[in-house]
Order: C-alpha cells, then sequence, then structure tokens
C-alpha cells in the first residue's frame, strides 16, 4: 500500500484573497495568508543578457533571485518597506492569472509554512466552479511535475462548503452555497453532490467591493486616513465593525438619535512618520453589506440584489430538486460573517418566495392551496473556511484516496486526467 | 528562503497565540505532519488553557541507528537541559507517538526577550530531539576529547528508514550523507546540483565553510558498512568538520544545517524545477506569438478556431470561452 495514505492529505484552498491550508483531520487551518507573492525582479530580467555574469552579480549581492521572493503577511511587509520587491496576486476573481507567481507560492506553502515533504502527502486543492478544465490540467502538471505529489483532487469549492454541514447533521449535498469571498461571489446549486452547471450565477461584488465602498464613504466624509493606509484601515474596520441592518431607512434613524452607541473610533499610526491619529466611523458600519442588498448604491453597472439572485438561480434548476434547494442555502467564505448576514437574506428570500406564491394561488382564483416552501439559510461557526473545513472532512474519509488521480495515473494518460474529479461517497 | 529554520512555524504560531490567551479557555486538538515523516500532535483543554499536551512521532529509524526507550541517545537529557522546568516527559507516550511532553505555560520566565526564546526552542523541538546524538558527538569534537571514540562509525537517523554517518578522525570529523531519491528527473537533478555545490564550495569567499566533496560510489570510510545503507542513486556528500565549525553558537547550527542536508537538497531541486517551467512556460508563450505573426492575414481571422488546438498552451483563451 502507498505509505503516503497513511499520513494526513494536505489540504489548500487558494482564494482571490486568502489562502486557507492545513492538514485533514483538523478542525482548523494551520495558515490562512493573503494569496500575494513578492518577488525580487532585479535580478531576473538580467538574465537575457549573460548568464554568468548575472550569477556572479547575485552571488555578490548574497542572494539567489529565484528563491529571494515571500508570499502572505511577509510578502506585504517586504513590499511595503523596500522597493525591490513587486507585489503580484496570482489569482484574480477566483481564477489562476499569473502561474509562475502561483507556483512559487504554492512551493512557499509546502515548504517553508507547513514545511512537509509533498511526496509524502496526497493533495486536495480547490478550484471555482467556473474554472476551465485547461486551468485545471495546469495544477495537475505543477503539482505533478514540479512537486512529485502521490495523488491530487481538485474540488470544487462550493461542494466542500456543502460538505462542511457533514459533520453536524447527517449529510446533506444537496443545496445552494452562497460563496462571498474577496475577488468573486457565486450562488451554485448542488444536488447530490454534483453541481448543476447551468443554473450557477455569479455576481460582480464581494469582499473586495465592500472594502472599497467602505474607503470611498471615509474618503468622501474627510476622514484623516493617510491615504497610502487607507484600503487597509478599511479592510479592517469592515470586519471588525461592520454589519447588516434590516432597513437602511431606520438604522440611518437610529445612527442620528444615538450618536454616541453607533458611532466607532478607529486609532492608527501614520506609517510614515509614526504619527498617531484617529476617525470616525458611522454609517459605513451598515451601508458597507449593504451592496448585496442595495447594489444600486455601489455599482451602476450591476443592480440585482443577491437574495434576488437566489431565487434566480434555484428557478433555474430543475423543478423536482428546487424545494430542497431552498431548503438548504448554505453560506461560506469570509464576506458573509457580517453581523445577522444569514436573517437578512433569509427574510428577504422568504419575501420573494411568498409573493410568488400568493401570485400562483391568486391565479388559480384560490381553489388550490399549494403547500408552503420551506426557506431556511444555514449560517455555521466556521463559514470563513468552510471550504477548507469540508476539504478537511472529505479528505480523511478512506473513499478519498481511491478518488484522487495518482502520479502514476498521471504518468501513464497524461495532464488531461486532472479536467475531472469523481464525486465520491461521503459527498452524497 | 534559503535555509530551513529549526522552528516548527505552526507549533511556534500556536505557542505564541496561547501565550497571549493565557486566561481564555480554549478546546485546541490539532496535529500535523514535518518532512521526515516528523508527526507532531498538540492539544488543549477547556479546563487546564495553561496546560499544553505535545506528542511527538520520530522516523523510523534504521537497523544501524539505535534508538533508546523510542527516542534518540541523549534526547532525554537535551529536552531536560533545554526546556528546564515548564517541561514534563511523560512516560508512557500517548499512542503512537515517541515523546509527549506537558509544557506548563504558566512556568514561562516573564521577561518578554527570553520567553520567546525559550517559545522558539520549544518550537525546535525537533532539533532538540533528532539532533541530540549528533550534538553530543560534535561537543567532544569541539572540546577536542574525541580520542576515545576514533574510528568509529556512528549512524544518526535522518529520513524514515535513513541514516548518515559520523566518523570521527584526529582532529576532525567525517560527516557522510548517501543521497536517494524516489523520482527518476529528481535523481538527475539532485546529481548535478550536489556536483554545483562542491564546486561552489571551492570559489572564494566560502573558505571557512566546511569542505566536501561529492562521489558516485562509497567512501572509504564506509568501507565495511551494511550494503542497504550503501546504495544511494544520487552518490554520497562527505563534510569534514573541524573544531572551529562547533564552536560556541556555531554548534547549534551546524546540527541542524546538517540533521537536514537531505531535506535541503530536495527543496533545492524541487524549486530549480519550478523555475525551469517558468522559462519553459515563457519559451511557449514566445513560441506562439512567433506562429501567431507568422499566420498569413487571412487566418487571422479566424484565430479563435485555430488557437482552440493549443488548448494547453493558451490559457487565457480557453476560460473565455468556457465563460462565455
Ligand atoms: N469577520 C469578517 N467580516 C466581514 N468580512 C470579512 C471578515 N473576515 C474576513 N472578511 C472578508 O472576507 C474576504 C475573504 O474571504 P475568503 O477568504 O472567503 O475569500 P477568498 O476565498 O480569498 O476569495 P474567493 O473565494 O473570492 O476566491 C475578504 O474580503 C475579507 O475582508
Ligand atoms: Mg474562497
Amino acid at each position: 500500500m502507498d505509505p503516503a495514505t497513511s499520513r494526513p492529505a494536505v489540504v489548500i484552498d487558494n482564494g482571490t484573497g486568502y489562502t486557507k491550508m492545513g492538514f485533514a483531520g483538523n478542525v482548523e487551518p494551520c495558515f490562512i495568508a493573503p494569496t500575494v507573492v513578492a518577488i525580487n525582479e532585479s535580478f531576473l530580467n538580467q538574465s537575457r543578457t549573460s548568464s554568468k555574469a548575472n550569477w556572479q552579480a547575485q552571488h555578490s549581492a548574497g542572494v539567489m533571485a529565484d528563491l529571494d521572493f515571500f508570499i502572505g503577511d511577509e510578502a506585504l511587509a517586504r513590499s511595503r518597506s523596500s522597493s525591490t520587491y513587486n507585489l503580484s496576486y496570482p489569482i484574480r476573481n477566483g481564477q489562476v492569472d499569473n502561474w509562475d507567481a502561483m507556483e512559487r507560492f504554492w512551493q512557499q506553502c509546502i515548504f517553508n509554512y507547513l514545511r512537509c515533504d509533498p511526496e509524502d502527502h496526497y493533495f486536495l486543492l480547490t478550484e471555482s466552479p467556473l474554472t476551465a478544465p485547461e486551468s485545471r490540467e495546469y495544477t495537475g502538471e505543477i503539482m505533478f511535475e514540479t512537486f512529485n505529489v502521490p495523488g491530487l483532487y481538485i474540488a470544487v469549492n462550493s461542494v466542500l462548503a456543502l460538505a462542511a454541514g457533514y459533520t453536524t447533521s447527517k449529510c446533506e449535498m444537496t443545496g445552494v452555497v452562497v460563496d462571498v469571498g474577496d475577488g468573486a461571489t457565486h450562488v451554485v446549486p448542488v444536488a447530490d453532490g454534483y453541481v448543476i452547471g447551468s443554473s450557477i450565477k455569479s455576481i460582480p461584488i464581494a469582499g473586495k467591493d465592500v472594502t472599497l465602498f467602505v474607503q470611498q464613504l471615509m474618503r468622501e466624509r474627510g476622514e484623516n486616513v493617510p491615504p497610502e493606509d487607507s484600503f487597509e484601515v478599511a479592510r479592517k474596520v469592515k470586519e471588525t465593525y461592520c454589519y447588516t441592518c434590516s432597513d437602511i431607512v431606520k438604522e440611518f434613524n437610529k445612527h442620528d438619535k444615538e450618536p454616541a452607541k453607533y458611532i466607532k473610533q478607529w486609532r492608527g499610526i501614520k506609517p510614515k512618520t509614526g504619527a498617531p491619529y484617529s476617525c470616525d466611523i458611522g454609517y459605513e458600519r451598515f451601508l458597507g453589506p449593504e451592496v448585496f442588498f442595495s447594489p444600486e448604491i455601489y455599482s451602476s453597472k450591476f443592480n440585482t440584489p443577491l437574495p434576488e439572485v437566489i431565487d434566480k438561480c434555484i428557478q433555474s434548476a430543475p423543478i423536482d430538486t428546487r424545494r430542497a434547494l431552498y431548503k438548504n442555502i448554505v453560506l461560506s467564505g469570509g464576506s458573509t460573517m457580517f453581523k445577522d448576514f444569514h436573517r437578512r437574506l433569509q427574510r428577504d428570500l422568504k419575501k420573494i418566495v411568498d409573493a410568488r406564491v400568493l401570485a400562483s394561488e391568486a391565479r388559480l382564483g384560490g381553489e388550490v392551496k399549494s403547500q408552503p416552501v420551506e426557506v431556511n439559510v444555514v449560517s455555521h461557526p466556521i463559514q470563513r473556511f468552510a471550504v477548507w473545513f469540508g476539504g478537511s472532512v472529505l479528505a480523511s474519509t478512506p473513499e478519498f484516496f481511491a478518488a484522487c488521480h495518482t502520479k502514476a495515473e498521471y504518468e501513464e494518460y497524461g495532464a488531461g486526467i486532472c479536467r475531472t474529479n469523481p464525486v465520491f461517497k461521503g459527498m452524497y | 528562503m534559503i535555509l530551513l529554520q529549526s522552528h516548527s512555524r505552526f507549533l511556534l504560531q500556536t505557542l505564541l497565540n496561547r501565550v497571549q490567551n493565557l486566561e481564555k479557555g480554549v478546546e485546541f486538538d490539532n496535529h500535523w505532519v514535518e518532512f521526515d515523516d516528523v508527526r507532531y500532535h498538540i492539544q488543549v483543554s477547556l479546563k487546564n488553557p495553561h496546560i499544553l499536551l505535545l506528542s511527538v512521532s520520530l522516523p523510523t529509524p534504521p537497523p544501524e541507528a539505535i534508538f533508546f526507550g523510542g527516542l534518540p541517545s541523549g534526547a532525554i537529557e537535551a529536552i531536560k537541559a533545554a526546556y528546564g522546568v515548564i517541561v514534563q516527559i511523560l512516560d508512557p507516550p500517548r499512542d503512537g507517538f515517541n515523546l509527549t511532553l506537558k509544557l506548563n505555560l504558566s512556568k514561562l520566565p516573564p521577561d518578554e526577550g527570553y520567553k520567546h526564546a525559550l517559545l522558539v526552542k520549544i518550537a525546535s523541538i525537533r532539533e532538540t530531539v533528532l539532533g541530540a546524538p549528533l550534538r553530543v558527538i560534535l561537543k567532544q569534537l569541539a572540546a577536542r576529547t574525541a580520542a576515545s571514540n576514533m574510528d568509529r562509525r556512528f549512524a544518526i537517523v535522518h529520513r524514515p528508514n535513513e541514516s548518515f554517518f559520523l566518523v570521527p578522525q584526529v582532529g576532525k570529523m567525517m560527516v557522510m550523507f548517501p543521497m536517494r531519491f524516489k523520482d527518476s528527473i529528481d535523481i538527475v537533478l539532485a546529481t548535478s546540483f550536489l556536483q554545483e555545490f562542491v564546486e561552489a564550495r571551492r570559489t572564494a569567499g566560502l573558505n571557512n565553510a566546511p569542505s566536501c566533496m561529492w562521489s558516485p560510489s562509497p567512501p572509504l570510510e564506509l568501507k565495511g558498512a551494511p550494503a542497504e545503507t550503501l546504495s544511494a542513486n544520487a552518490g554520497f556528500v562527505t563534510f569534514v568538520i573541524y573544531p572551529r565549525h562547533v564552536e560556541g553558537k556555531k554548534l547549534d547550527r551546524t546540527v541542524w544545517s546538517l540533521s537536514t542536508f537531505h531535506t535541503y537538497v530536495s527543496y533545492h531541486v524541487k524549486c530549480s524545477e519550478g523555475f525551469m517551467h517558468t522559462r519553459m512556460r515563457r519559451r511557449v508563450e514566445s513560441l506562439i506569438q512567433a506562429l501567431d505573426r507568422a499566420k498569413p492575414e487571412l487566418e487571422k481571422s479566424k484565430k479563435t478556431v485555430l488557437s482552440r488546438s493549443f488548448k494547453r498552451m493558451s490559457l487565457k483563451e480557453g476560460r473565455i470561452n468556457s465563460d462565455s
């Protein structure tokens, strides 16, 4: 038997904003690090001219350019303190955009963060439901050829988010996953572990947009935040103070009546001068998350509220799955963490559904009473890394190892095998 | 990163986190595996938030490297010397582990700098335990008291069922690594990496580093060792360590660098593979551009259809096609 199957699999969920990595069987990932690489390009560009001279130049400068890079928080810190490093974000809107940076990112995740030998572990990676099969082949190529992993499974992140509910009750692999991350929002219906591809809906608004909106609101009010720091401050403000309100007008009134209770203070230190500063946080506390429910306040191009998108998604799914889908709407991703987000979603969605039921009953002249539709938005404490947790649960079942593509299969059939991975027991 | 750090990043993160929230009770249970099959398990219970149970399992030793009571020789003494009162060794250890330590975080020293250094040291438990026998022998070298064990051969486990060897000689220590890799491409890359490595040692500026040699066949000093320890598909590396390499503070670094030499090479092999892939991707892209430019005008209008046959190469187009 392959000794690698006796070790826990490595589970890595690469998101646009954050990468969650760890070992299967744990409740929490070992590390959550920003998906970013800081590369020292000062030597890379010279390599075209003369390689020998370049080698010596590197040697005397005491660096090895191909190894001189950082990821995660270290990368952010490096780029802030020195101009020799350029930041590169390997993933954009849920899709790998720069494979060189991605490969380096994985290299550091494996060797420097998890510190494991990739030849010793099966790997579970995640991809967005819209990822092209070509991209999976690339991932497979890197994993099998560079890292020599013994086995690989590439899972759809929404399916994993559903599987995260697995341990709490019995495994329910039918439901709608509402994944709101940093760079992409997807509404993905899943029936018995299979994604209903034709019904997936995407929304061009996600966590980064909330941050940008908060930043914009604070800037427009003239808050005293140093410009080079304002995005980071907006993100922290968002993560600490934002919440979902039930009605904007009422919320404005509440803030105006009792400012002392609702207005918060942010204290920071200017990065350049080291001088302390402080600023107020007001309406953006509830206006930030409101972009999901009233997108017109933020974007002129997109104006369908999230609950309506979810409803459209379910209505476009096969008719025999719809009731089950309404019953199990699962939240996943960091940007669903706003307080009362699930309550608001549930209420708004229920309103839409009830209105439709009433309308159709009215059309039938009130003779036929239809059974009420149960709408249930599920929220759980590990929402922030539900995808990772689902991966951790699935990768610790014995069936996982059989469902992986192995290195031998890769060598026999080529990268094409990575285009799909079978749904396996434990998933349905 | 060019050299591996001696502490486990996750263990240190967990310890620091715990120390900062000492009063907050949490339920924590996590297990993970590092290179060379070193496994960790760490547990904190709600009832005793300042007590932390840390279990470590080590790579299975080959027959020539003996463990005493499940641990390399000198490990217990090393643990006691390094951690003092905050650590208690549980006997027997937890099932499936070689060692279980009970850490009492409330006994940490109050001084911040000292406390941090101690936590780093705890997070380097693997160096303390696995490096113990190596440390003892090298210390003797530093003290120049090694005369008694002259021409003996010591085997020190560093990977599952694999060890490296120490042979003391007058005033110096020969350290020999049989280098083995699984993948055929890795074997080739590692072999040439090692030859370059030996070459690089000869360049100016590295005169103080231990001298090193590479040979495809076992060095003479290993004559008489069991046959299976003498088969190595990427040859043998020998370092010559003098007392000046292990004096004072240098001892720790030398112990760690030697115990992780194989991982170091393997890591660099992977890096060069990644680097080559980067170059190859750039080359393919430039070739595709050249091909595109070479197409007669007429065909350019049909480009999207044609580029399907390059589906593996022009990924972006593939994505656009599938998104639409
Ligand atoms: N407590 C919180 N409240 C609100 N937002 C949060 C909170 N914690 C994290 N976020 C936001 O969630 C986003 C990150 O979420 P997540 O890690 O799920 O995204 P991702 O997986 O990196 O991205 P994607 O899934 O889009 O590729 C960031 O925008 C972050 O600011
Ligand atoms: Mg995500």
